[in-house]
Parts: structure tokens; sequence; C-alpha cells
């Protein structure tokens, strides 16, 4: 068994592009589960200082992989995530 | 193989439409057919009035479809293409580039409060400091590319142009004068304690395929005017009767001169809505008889849309949300006179 770690990083309280690339993450996770790769979710504050010194400014909805900003002010469909994250598995 | 073909087959269907969208608006400027409602307020007020709305809404949108679908889809486009990772990455520099990063990319980022929010909060800090962050709160309702396209077309391009210019101005000015004050750097103190140097960019966006950018582009031009249009509709209804009753002598005794220009700003402050109407609203006092000071004072009156507002003022005290209002409402004054003056029309 595989763990990815995998952040959506969003405005909080959430905007509805942010919820809306969470649930692609989710939707990508569950597949994964199946093909034997765990998928942790974390959600995290775009406006927090520790998002900041992490990864430094970001435009919302933004997504980490394994500590590792792919995606950012997009909403990504759940099969470009799934390739991604079957990538950083390896 | 032909997967490729696929994709390259979906992007032109996808630029093809954009070509036309596009190809219209100018088709509609070379036959000199307006993109504004046409009806005059006497010509409303001779329908029963349950008529009047579905008259109005007629037609405005027998006119004004092209102009709204190309601003959506323009904004959807440059949104989706801008390079965020290059904005972002400058966002942390210094404090000049940071304010003329503000006042250019504000435009084009913040038709969508997913990217206002984390970037003002972005540039307080980790970047430039309190003063570029508020020129880019300022300037990002004021002329976003929606409101500015939809200002253009509806009313001129010469009011369109005031706008922007004047609010640039007032908003660098806030920016400048709050970065001043002993409240502004208190808050600067308090948060910019981001060191940015210690953290290597650890970004490495990955680029999906053309078809699917321009696929995203139009779903987030869909998203916009799926938030907007609702509001947009009722405020026409809104509108349509506003333009019908109110009478001209009134709108030309107290929206015109200096103190037109006064009550303008004032009563566009509260009144001022992320949805577009605000420029329907003023197109229609305009025909009323409000003279061009005062309607331009009225576009600026824009203080604060809801959402942000609470987000923002989560980080900055109620003492720079009052300085910044108190510079956003005096610069809409003074550029509404001075435009007056200028244009002929006060």
């Amino acid at each position: 068994m595989k763990e990815v770690k995998v952040e959506v990083i969003g405005t909080e309280p959430p905007c509805m592009r942010c919820q809306a690339a969470k649930k692609a993450v989710e939707k990508a996770a569950e597949k994964l589960k199946q093909a034997g790769i765990i998928v942790n979710i974390e959600k995290i504050n775009i406006m927090s200082k520790e998002t900041i010194q992490k990864y430094g400014v970001l435009v919302s909805p933004a997504i980490a992989i394994n500590n590792t900003v792919k995606i950012m002010g997009r909403i990504p469909n759940p099969d470009e995530i799934e390739k991604l994250i079957v990538e950083a598995a390896k | 193989m032909k997967e490729k073909i696929k994709r390259a087959i979906r992007a032109g269907i996808i630029l093809t439409f954009v070509i036309v969208v596009i190809g219209l608006l100018i088709y509609s400027r070379i036959i000199a057919y307006s993109l504004a409602p046409q009806l005059k307020p006497i010509d409303l007020r001779s329908f029963p009035i349950w008529e009047i709305p579905i008259i109005y809404l007629i037609d405005y949108f027998s006119h004004g479809t092209i102009c709204l679908l190309f601003a959506f889809t323009v904004a959807g486009l440059i949104y989706e293409f801008i390079p965020k990772e290059a904005i972002t990455r400058y966002m942390g520099s210094r404090r000049a580039v940071g304010y003329a990063l503000a006042l250019g990319m504000a435009p084009f980022l913040t038709v969508c409060s997913c990217t206002m929010v984390p970037l003002f909060g972005g540039i307080l800090y980790a970047g430039a400091g309190i003063g570029p962050a508020i020129t880019f709160l300022l300037m990002a309702p004021a002329s976003n590319i929606l409101t500015i396209l939809l200002t253009g077309e509806m009313i001129s391009w010469e009011v369109a142009e005031a706008r922007i210019i004047a609010s640039a101005t007032t908003a660098l000015i806030a920016g400048i004068i709050i970065s001043k004050t002993p409240w502004g750097k208190t808050i600067e103190k308090e948060h910019q304690t981001v060191n940015m140097a210690s953290s290597p960019a650890k970004i490495e966006i990955a680029k999906p395929p053309l078809d699917e950018r321009l696929w995203a582009a139009l779903k987030f031009a869909g998203y916009l005017a799926k938030q907007i249009l609702p509001f947009f509709i009722l405020g026409l209804i809104a509108v349509s009767y506003v333009e019908a009753f109110l009478p001209e002598n009134i709108v030309e005794t107290y929206l015109t001169g200096i103190n037109g220009v006064l009550l303008a700003s004032i009563i566009g402050g509260p009144l001022y809505t992320p949805t577009l109407v605000e420029v329907v609203l003023g197109k229609a006092m305009w025909n009323l008889g409000m003279s061009k000071g005062a309607l331009l004072s009225w576009l600026m009156g824009q203080p604060y849309d809801i959402a942000n507002a609470l987000a923002v003022s989560r980080i900055a005290k109620w003492k720079v949300v009052l300085t910044y209002m108190i510079i956003a409402w005096a610069g809409s004054v003074i550029f509404g006179v001075l435009y007056g003056m200028l244009s002929g029309s006060l």
C-alpha cells in the first residue's frame, strides 16, 4: 500500500470553486483506493501563515501532491488528478 | 494518435466559438449596431405596469447579449491563460513592483473572490505589505474586466477609460496613504513575519492540453455567468421601473453639478453590487439626465462587496477599513467633479 498526501488549498470559508476542486480530489481518491493507493486529503487555508511560508502566494483553488503544488487557480477533472497522484506514488 | 486528433478537433471547435463571439462584436461595431438598450424613458411609460420589465428585458437582451457573451468569454479566457505562477512569484517582491502588479493585475484576476482574497492576503503577508494590498483591494472591484467591458459597451468607452484612470489613481493613493498611517504599519508588522527567502519553490504546475484549457476557460465563463446573471436580471427589472417612473426633473435637479456628484457618490456606495447592475442603473440615470461627472462618481462608489469584506476585515482592523472607505469616497467625488468639468457635463 502506498500513501500519497494531497493538500487542497482554498479560501476559508471555502469558495465554490475550492469545493469543486475538493470534490474532484475525493472522486480520484476513491478510484485509487481500489488500485491500492491511499490518498490522505487535507484541506488547508490559503491565507494562513503556514501555507504561505510553505508555498508562497497562491491562487485558489490550488492542489499540492506530496508537498508540491501541481495545480493552481483552476478546477481539474478527477482523471487528471488521478494521473498526477499515480505519478507521485511511483 | 487518435487521442491527439480528438483533442485537436475539440480545441478547434472551441476556438471557432471564441472567434465567432469576437467576430460578432467586431461586426456589430462595423455596422454601427448599438449593443445598449434603445428604449427611452418616455417609450417605457406608455406600457402597462406589468409589461415594463418584460419590454425592457427584451430590449436589453436583444442588444446586450453579444456584449455579455463577449465579456464573459473574454474574462474566462484571460483568467485561464494568464500566467498565474509568474504573477504570484513576483507578488513577493519589492514595493514599487507590488504597486504596479496590484494595479495591472487586479482587472484580470479578480472576477472571482477565489482569487481576490488569497492574493490580498498574499501581498500583505509575504509580499510588498499593506500599501499594495490595499491598492489591489480597491482596484479589483472598481475595474475588473467584466465591469470595464460592460461600462464601455453600455455607456461609453470614454466613461470606461475615465473609470479606469480614476480608480487606479484613487487605489494607488489609498495604498500609499494607508501604508504611512500608524495603524496601517501596525497591521503590516503583525502579519509580515513570513520570510519568503527561506522557502524553496515547491511549485511544478502541471499543464493540461490545449483543448482542456480552452474548455476550462469556457466553463469558468459559464460559472461567472451563473453567479452574476440572476442578480443582473433582477437588477434590470428594478432598473426598468426606475427608468420609467423616476421623473427627469428630479434627476436633473439633484444629480447634476457638484451636489449631484456628492449625492451620486453617497448613494452609489451602499447600492453598489458586484453584479454589473450599477452599470445598467447608471446608464438609466444617465438617460434621465444625470451629468457625466455624477455618473463617474456613481460608478466609482464601490467601497466593498460583502463576501470579500468579511474575509478582509478579519485581517485589516476597522481603522484601516474606515481610512480606506473615506479615501475611496473622496476619490470618487474628486474625480467625478474633475471629469464633469473636463467633459463639460457637470
